[in-house]
């Protein structure tokens, strides 16, 4: 008996350090969490206004004539910017994501066609060759990004390979932040560009009614470019699908950090439960030896009168 | 008399966003000032600033880095790189980094690129100062900050 309560012990004892560990890491992740939702919700506007402003565009100028908005008439070559993390213990937020990735890609092209990724995040590069798709690139990733200068190589990389024609469609893959609850991976299309209200990022199901600027341009003159139409847009459009890959990532950090946050709780929830039970256990165990010796003891005084 | 809507965004914050009378702006073909009902308008912003007027009164001044404007008859949206409040442009700290980008520019061999870039930087730190100096010469007070 005594080697059974010692083992449970130390059972109890490596529980409780893990359990540290976990609600040590759960508050690192809460404080992260509220620094990425703030940048997210801060920069939504941004990307809000960048987005309607496009809107007001194609309505009155003719889409076809830039690079931009040319659809193939087939789609050969693909390419997807997949937003990971770096590190894991998030839960199924990595899996989940590639798993949409790879679903997306069965669905839209199910004969062998070129898929190009490009990876932003170091579990998303594992994850993607463990499933053994194409990867052509990675770009390293900080755990919060600062400003949107750390991805113009990503989307400078995307709009060169686009205008060269070499893909005929470039999508972002991400997980879009809905709530602390509730994150949803999403593959967004990123190039040609659909202007349509419903592909603004960080709008997927939520707020989706919400203040969408109804202004109908159709009674407006047309619009006077400065210098000229083609420069402004060539100015506008790369700008635009920037904002675009940031807000993403954005997005995708604010989930992370959440996501992470509450894996840890579910850990440290899930040690305190096994500790009670164990507690549990220990005790009936300690009782068992106790009764057993007094057993003994009575037996032995009772043998000797 | 009739206001515009007037928002000026960064991809940090909203720095502006109410009813004004009108609003004077420099872009990359030179500056324009504009009232209600003005004609649909989408350019490109050069480094400088944006006063913005109520009622003949100056009621802010701001620098700005670059970025787009789109003007609807009743609206104005500035998509703005960077931008300050005249009265949050720290003087001393603009003339120092202005200084350093200009003796970058001189002291080193530096590339096509390299000197775009810095350039550019001398620009956008003008355009901060002359903001900031404005602000300080004739003690504009938004009231609003």
């Amino acid at each position: 008996m005594p080697q059974a309560t010692r083992d449970i012990q130390r059972r109890i004892k490596s529980v409780k350090n893990t359990k540290k560990i976990t609600k040590a890491m759960e508050l690192v992740a809460a404080s992260k969490m509220r620094k990425a939702v703030s940048k997210v919700l801060a920069t939504r506007s941004y990307s809000d206004l960048t987005w309607e402003t496009i809107l007001h565009l194609v309505k009155k100028i003719d889409t076809s004539q830039h690079r931009f908005f040319q659809e193939s008439k087939e789609v050969k070559n693909v390419a997807v910017i997949l937003v990971s993390t770096n590190r894991g213990l998030c839960g199924s937020f990595n899996a989940q994501l590639v798993k949409k990735v790879v679903d997306s890609i069965k669905l839209h092209h199910p004969d062998s066609r070129v898929t190009d990724i490009i990876t932003f995040g170091s579990k998303g590069r594992d994850e993607s060759r463990r499933k053994k798709l194409n990867l052509i690139a990675d770009f390293d990733k900080e755990d919060i990004t600062l400003s949107s200068e750390i991805i113009r190589p990503i989307s400078h990389m995307a709009i060169k390979d686009f205008v060269a024609k070499k893909y005929d469609k470039v999508f972002i893959a991400y997980t879009d932040f809905m709530s602390a609850l509730k994150q949803v991976p999403h593959v967004k299309q990123l190039l040609p560009i659909v202007p349509s209200i419903d592909e603004r990022l960080g709008h997927i199901v939520h707020e989706k009614d919400e203040d969408v600027d109804k202004i109908n341009v159709d009674n407006f003159s047309d619009f006077l470019f400065e210098p000229d139409t083609k420069k402004v847009l060539d100015a506008f459009l790369p700008r635009l699908v920037e904002i675009q890959i940031y807000q993403a990532v954005l997005e995708s950090e604010a989930s992370e950090h959440s996501a992470r946050m509450f894996a840890m709780r579910n850990a440290s929830d899930a040690a305190s439960e096994m500790i009670d039970e164990l507690t549990l256990v220990y005790n009936q165990a300690r009782q068992a030896g106790i009764t057993a010796e007094i057993a003994e003891i009575a037996a032995g005084s009772a043998a000797l009168e | 008399m009739k206001d515009i809507k007037l928002k000026i965004v960064t991809p940090e914050k909203i720095l502006f966003s109410d009813k004004v009378a009108q609003v004077s702006i420099s872009t990359v073909m030179g500056q324009v000032t504009i009232l209600p009902n003005h004609i649909p308008l989408v350019s490109q912003l050069s480094p400088g600033e944006i006063v913005i007027k109520n009622n003949g009164k100056e009621e802010g001044l701001m620098a700005v880095s670059g970025g787009f404007v789109e003007v609807l008859p009743d609206q104005v949206v500035i998509l703005a790189d960077t931008a300050e409040r005249a009265e949050d442009i720290d003087e001393a700290r603009a003339e120092e980094a202005r200084q350093k980008a200009e003796k970058l520019l001189k002291t080193k061999l530096i590339d096509v690129e390299q000197f775009a870039m810095f350039t550019a930087q001398i620009e956008k730190e003008m355009a901060r100062l002359k903001v900031a100096r404005k602000y300080r010469k004739r003690g504009v007070r938004t009231g609003q900050n």
